[in-house]
């Protein structure tokens, strides 16, 4: 393959070269009609509501795994982001940073993969950015994206929770966590495990309405320990999680026993962790075993008085402290 | 399925009449680990005691080896490969020097770690002109397929720094003095499909202590369990076999008979211990010359000897040897944390406090006041 079927340097002077990548990579595929790459700057027109702004950087490694690539990724995220804070994803922005060198055909395949990505969620790019690092400096290519998104259900918080409430997930942990490490490490596992990778907003969209919904997040890196962390030290209670109940994939589960990981602190990128009044669990379930991607959705477990700490309940009935994330297993993986 | 058992031994255990206090160690990091992640001892009664012992190889590898792989690592021309929880595990040189395989690798020596022997093969196939040391710390499950590999043709360009260590004679020694150190043994069941569950007979045998050969899932730990505390409850030891699908009688013959082609068997020192008879592994004379400490020689620092103990203030000795539970060490959760380990139990995966720290043990009362 010669050069000009690969990032250069020169793809980032700021001239000709610079130019034809916006246009013919990025443009034709994100732009809408209204989008003028010679601007500096998107007009927006906004209507009188509450809006919610987010903005996320992603560096995955490998950036094209099973289930998924850094381009739907950094849709994915950033929805998922305005989504769990009760936000209706309008527009989006897009900084890209390319290593000099990473070829164009995967380039198109990141970017036809951000631009359907958009699609689905009905987000619109509205701004963008590229920048070129040299060879060594940039693992293949980074994102960054911002969002901004209408706010629908502004109460959202981890604040509103109290003892009582019940917790609720979506779909099986550690997808992501566990294709992408295998993805990238030459362990000898077969398994055909795929990231989780897809927009929560239609799974955020059908219990937005749900009078007593409290909270809402994406367990992103961290896992689920974390957002249970998150919530103990919000609620300034006791979060029990029932490992009985938590869904996990055997194959995450076999490759979590062999290496010693914990499947509650891999990293989701499609799936949501709702906090819920304990009467109204039902309907979320409900709501969620009906929309894309809940199919597997499950109480998991409960916000209880007691000192901010989270407990797994394990499943032959004893339990063990789980702690806060200390050292990440998983470098780099959203 | 396997949980629905589990909780069955559950309740036969709380239906035994034990007495007032009983103490059973287990000698395998694998064991520890499912104690503590599946919350064993939350649902144990509460006279019954688990006991951490000598379960982590990487803990009691002696200082004076890997302060000898560092100094390889920084003045010889070669790469030293090492299983990768060893790479932070700290000597006891002065802060400013290099204490660790991980500073030495900073410092820009040529270290790898690995997850197993086949790398160390692969890279010294793929790069014939260089060099490279294996520095393999392990007990009989790890020695076993490292001999294996040695057995089937030793690449030119590799040499070794072994520090193999076998269980079974450290559990001697904890037995050896007049009161023992626990009423009940958990065998390891990995060790015993290597090396055959006969290993562990002195145990009721000698020391009429009852014991059993026990799996890794909760539920195979907790029948072994019961197995101990009933034969305790009889005044029968015995040695159970309750692994017996994985650990057949005399074990692996074939891996056997490589381990004793490679190895010799050696009065060994454990690091902060000292030294156990017929406790290690040492490469046979028809291996000398690809012996790293023959080799390298000179770069040993015979004074490292005496000075074998585990890092100022560590008690990770005494947790080895099940004299104290990891939360008992003043350092533990305070200035030892595995983010920045003080001893090589909070370094190892296999190690005592790592495990109770990963399973989010802050104190002593934290294995039996969670329960709702
Ligand atoms: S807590 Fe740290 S210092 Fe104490 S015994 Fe364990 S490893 Fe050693």
């Amino acid at each position: 393959m010669h050069d000009a079927e690969r990032i250069t340097l020169a793809h980032g002077n700021g001239g000709r070269r610079t130019r034809e990548l916006i246009d013919e990579i990025f443009a034709t595929r994100l732009g809408g009609p209204d989008l003028d790459t010679e601007v500096d700057a998107a007009r927006l027109r906004l209507p009188g509501d509450d809006w919610a702004v987010t903005v996320d950087g992603f560096t995955v490694e490998p950036i094209e795994f099973p289930g998924g690539d850094i381009g739907a990724l950094a849709v994915h995220g950033t929805v998922n982001d305005l989504s769990v804070s009760g936000a209706e994803p309008v527009h989006l922005s897009v900084s890209a940073f390319l290593e000099e060198g990473l070829e164009f055909e995967v380039l198109v395949r990141l970017v036809d993969s951000f631009a359907r990505a958009a699609k689905e969620a009905g987000v619109t790019v509205v701004a963008g950015d590229t920048k070129v690092v040299p060879r060594g400096h940039g693992g293949g290519a980074y994102f960054t994206t911002t969002g901004l998104g209408r706010i629908v259900r502004g109460d959202l918080s981890a604040k509103s929770v109290r003892p009582g409430d019940v917790i609720l997930v979506s779909g099986p942990v550690g997808d992501h966590g566990i294709a992408v490490m295998l993805a990238r490490e030459s362990f000898d596992l077969r398994g055909d495990v795929r990231s989780d990778c897809a927009s929560v907003l239609p799974l955020c969209k059908t219990v937005w309405d749900v009078p007593g919904l409290r909270f809402l997040r994406d367990p992103t890196r961290g896992g689920i320990a974390t957002v249970a962390h998150e919530l103990s030290r919000a609620a300034r209670a006791t979060v029990r999680l029932r490992e009985a109940e938590i869904p996990v994939r055997d194959p995450v589960r076999g490759v979590c026993e062999m290496l010693g990981y914990d499947p509650y602190y891999l990293a989701c990128e499609g799936r949501v962790v709702a906090v819920v009044a304990p009467d109204e669990a039902d309907v979320v379930l409900e709501r969620w075993r009906n929309a894309d991607g809940g199919a597997d959705a499950r109480l998991i477990g409960r916000v209880d008085e007691g000192p901010a700490r989270v407990v797994l309940e394990t499943s032959i009935g004893g339990s063990r402290i789980l702690d806060e994330l200390e050292d990440d297993p998983l470098p780099r993986i959203c | 399925m396997s949980d629905a058992k589990a909780r069955e031994w559950i309740e036969a255990i709380h239906q035994l009449d034990l007495p007032s206090r009983v103490r059973v160690m287990n000698v395998c990091g694998g064991h520890e680990r499912t104690l503590s992640m599946a919350g064993i001892r939350s649902v144990l009664p509460k006279n019954v005691e688990i006991i951490p012992g000598p379960g982590c190889p990487v803990c009691v590898c002696p200082e004076e080896d890997l302060y000898l792989a560092i100094q390889i690592a920084l003045h010889r021309d070669a790469t030293v490969m090492t299983f990768g929880d060893m790479l932070r595990v700290p000597t006891n040189v002065p802060k400013r020097e290099v204490r660790t395989l991980e500073q030495a690798r900073a410092a820009g020596a040529r270290v790898v770690p690995i997850a197993s022997p086949s790398e160390v093969w692969d890279a010294a196939m793929a790069n014939p002109s260089e060099r490279f040391v294996f520095f393999a710390a392990g007990f009989e499950t790890t020695m076993a397929p490292v001999a294996a590999r040695i057995a089937e043709g030793l690449p030119e360009n590799v040499d070794l720094l072994i520090s193999g260590r076998r269980t079974w004679p450290a559990v001697a020694t904890l037995l050896a003095g007049d009161r023992a150190a626990f009423d009940g043994l958990i065998a390891p069941g990995h060790v015993a499909a290597v090396m055959g569950p006969e290993e562990w007979l002195f145990v009721p045998e000698t020391h009429g202590i009852p014991s059993a050969v026990s799996g890794f899932r909760p539920d195979q730990l907790l029948s072994a369990l019961y197995s101990v505390l009933r034969q305790l409850v009889e005044k029968t030891p015995v040695l159970e076999n309750c692994y017996a699908h994985a650990v057949p009688a005399g074990g692996n013959a074939q891996a056997r008979r490589l381990l004793d082609t490679v190895f010799e068997i050696v009065d060994a020192p454990w690091r902060g211990i000292g030294t156990l008879p017929e406790s290690g592994y040492g490469l046979r004379p028809a291996y000398a010359a690809r012996d790293a400490r023959v080799l390298h020689a000179d770069l040993a620092d015979e004074s490292r000897k005496r000075m074998g103990e585990m890092p100022a203030g560590c008690g990770c000795a005494d947790v080895v040897l099940g004299r104290i539970y990891p939360t008992e060490c003043a350092l533990y959760g305070t200035t030892c944390v595995p983010r920045s380990p003080v001893g090589p139990c909070m370094v190892s995966d296999e190690g005592a406090c790592r495990i109770w720290w990963a399973g989010g043990i802050r104190s002593p009362e934290d294995l039996r006041t969670l329960h709702a």
